[in-house]
């Protein structure tokens, strides 16, 4: 079996560049096309995990993404024989004004007819500590969904999100006041005067 | 050479008019004439009130006919941010869904009190929607831009009001500081801020934002300016029973008594780490020139920025619910998700936060026994493009909108007066230090700013002299 066969390796750069210019434009059709038509396709995304290409497809169609911003950092490819590859890119992002440092694991496998396909994938961030409070946002959305209701304040499903991830990062700002002790005799710094 | 109209103090044009040099009516055109050739480029004001403008000219140039006194700011021009009560506009805050309102019957007190004085509105400037931003790019609105350089920020909340002095379209305009909304538009367009002690001046007819920490402020090219237009505003107000409490004496009359005698030290620790070169050689000059002490450190400014970030956070998204409610869609998506998190937030927080406010009022009254004055850097970074997200400090990547006010708003948290110094050097953009005071220090922090100014350490030339 012959490893990296500059053939190989051109054809299956090629492909990848496809997808990665698809996902700039958030072309959805082109996308979901890049994936194994097959129930054991397989996605496994930063906050998802799809099975199927149809579970694909309707993640795509639901989503609302703008990947302006993101920036290859580095891609490898590897081929083995002349029909399997995988490709692994790191990327940089911005959500929500936080910078990201992403990870995208690929094989893609040339299919009788088809020519090259996903038939599984998986995307990652990077977590540290100044961008943790982007990932505590699914604690937070239970939290906000609840107090939204009490308070009677409807959150379009658009918004959930960077609701979530606000408060998530309040969350953060909390803990280290949370944490501190104060005398009792520090009082709320508002006073009523009657 | 003389210089033109546009690049006159308040002070400046006060005295020219009172004796007759010109008349306000040629000021206020002026200034009207320079605002249609430049407001395009820069958009700082989102209002242009020239009728209002000419109006309050003519009665200053009749008084001054009629051998009346026609205020100690006889001419001087100057613009509001869009949260200040204009009677008969509508005061929008920036956002999309105030203009609905009614036009405001009566002006903001201290609206009122320049206009007593001869001060001559031209109109509002843009923000920040509901002050909740630190660049003014506003959704409905657009950008304001930095009259340094076109393609950055003017900074904000108060950007259309930093742009509009840095650019010469007023010689003095009105702000808010609730985190940093005046010294961050003072930092990043280069010139002089003054964010007096909370609740020395009136709010009434102001459109709130965070009401344990707004205050109102003023931006100018002159520290006299400063100094002038603070003795006219401050004082007693009915219409606002929160203001008053505090007093601070005249400050514009002692201004040139000097800084000796005026203990100055730099702010270490979390004040200190991760500047860039230009801004620690801009407190460097700063402290150099007061002959600074060795440098002081606040306990836990840290978690004060924390406190002002959850108390602006849960003040703000209540007071904006019926609107988040109904017309979320309506709201700068930059904005939006923020209210409505901080609408949600656990009450233990917000109550914490005020807790920690009072203890640390205490905690700053103690460091201020051995100084009359900390000098601090204003922000973080200098003037970012308008499109950038990201800024590199002390070795990390950052988000930018939300590390804007990393030093502005530990200060904001217990009310103290902050005098934002502007330091220009060639071929860079500007920065400022943060000169702060003890409450009510106003008159101490002007002398010091005099110092500096007349010892060519800080200034605020125009930035597009076109």
């Amino acid at each position: 079996m012959q490893i990296n066969d500059p053939a190989v390796v051109a054809a299956v750069e090629a492909v990848s560049d496809a997808y990665e210019r698809a996902l700039l434009d958030n072309d959805v059709e082109a996308l979901t096309g890049f994936f194994w038509d097959s129930p054991h396709a397989l996605r496994f995304g930063v906050a998802e995990e799809l099975y199927g290409v149809e579970a694909i497809a309707e993640f795509r169609k639901a989503r609302k993404a703008a990947f302006l911003d993101r920036k290859t950092l580095r891609r490898d490819v590897v081929t083995l024989g002349t029909d399997l590859a995988m490709v692994t890119i790191e990327f940089e992002i911005v959500a929500f004004g936080n910078p990201r440092h992403g990870r995208q694991s690929q094989v893609w496998v040339q299919l009788p007819g088809d020519g090259w396909r996903v038939v599984s994938a998986h995307v990652s961030h990077r977590v540290t500590p100044q961008n943790a409070a982007a990932f505590n946002a699914d604690d937070a959305g239970p939290f906000a969904a609840a107090a939204a209701a009490l308070l009677d304040v409807p959150i379009e499903p658009a918004h959930r999100q960077g609701v979530a991830f606000n408060l998530g990062v309040m969350a953060r700002i909390a803990g280290p006041l949370m944490a501190i002790d104060l005398p009792d005799s520090a009082e709320p710094a508002p006073r009523f005067i009657p | 050479m003389t210089a033109e109209i546009f690049e006159l103090s308040a002070l400046r044009i006060a005295e020219e008019v009172r004796a007759r040099r010109f008349t306000a009516t040629a000021v206020a055109e002026a200034f009207l004439g320079r605002i249609e050739a430049l407001n395009p480029k820069v958009n700082a004001y989102t209002l242009v009130t020239a009728d209002r403008a000419l109006a309050e000219a003519g009665r200053v140039d009749a008084a001054i006919a009629a051998g009346e006194d026609p205020g100690p700011l006889a001419g001087a021009p100057y613009g509001v941010k869009n949260l200040f009560d204009m009677a008969g506009e509508v005061t929008v805050a920036g956002s999309k869904i105030n203009r609905g309102d009614p036009p405001a019957s009566e002006d903001a007190t201290i609206v009122a009190r320049l206009a007593k004085a001869g001060a001559v509105c031209l109109g509002a400037t843009n923000m920040g929607e509901y002050a909740y931003d630190f660049v003014t790019i506003n959704a409905h609105d657009g950008a304001t831009r930095n009259p340094h350089d076109l393609s950055r920020s003017a900074g904000g909340s108060s950007g259309g009001s930093g742009a509009a002095v840095a650019a010469g379209l007023a010689s003095f305009t009105l702000g808010t500081d609730t985190n940093g909304s005046v010294r961050v538009p003072s930092s990043f367009c280069g010139v002089w801020g003054l964010k007096p002690t909370y609740s020395l001046l009136s709010r009434a007819g102001v459109y709130p934002f965070v009401a344990s920490l707004d205050t109102v402020g003023t931006l100018a090219r002159s520290v006299a300016d400063l100094a002038r237009s603070l003795d006219v505003m401050a004082g007693p107000d009915p219409r606002d029973p929160d203001c008053g409490r505090v007093q601070a004496p005249p400050s514009e009359s002692g201004i040139d008594l000097g800084a000796k005698g005026i203990r100055v030290a730099t702010l270490g620790g979390y004040f200190a780490r991760g500047l860039t070169p230009q801004l620690a050689e801009a407190i460097a000059s700063v402290a150099d020139a007061l002959d600074a002490g060795p440098a002081l450190e606040l306990p836990r400014p840290d978690i004060a920025r924390g406190a002002a970030f959850t108390i602006t956070a849960a003040e703000a998204g209540e007071f904006h619910r019926r609107r988040l409610s109904t017309r979320a869609a309506d709201f700068d998506p930059a904005s939006r998700d923020r209210f409505i998190a901080g609408l949600l937030a656990p009450s233990a927080w917000y109550l914490k936060a005020q807790r920690f406010r009072d203890w640390w009022k205490g905690e700053v009254a103690r460091v201020f026994q051995d100084v009359d004055v900390l000098i601090a850097p204003a922000t973080p970074m200098l003037a970012p493009g308008l499109d950038e997200q990201t800024f590199e400090f002390d070795g990390a990547t950052l988000p930018l909108r939300a590390n804007v006010g990393l030093f502005t708003q530990p200060i904001t948290l217990v009310g103290l007066p902050v005098l934002a110094a502007p330091v220009h050097r060639p071929g860079q953009m500007p920065t400022a230090v943060q000169l702060i005071g003890r409450p009510n220090s106003e008159a101490i922090l002007l002398r010091v700013a005099r110092e500096l100014e007349q010892k060519g350490v800080c200034s605020a030339p125009l930035g597009l002299v076109a």
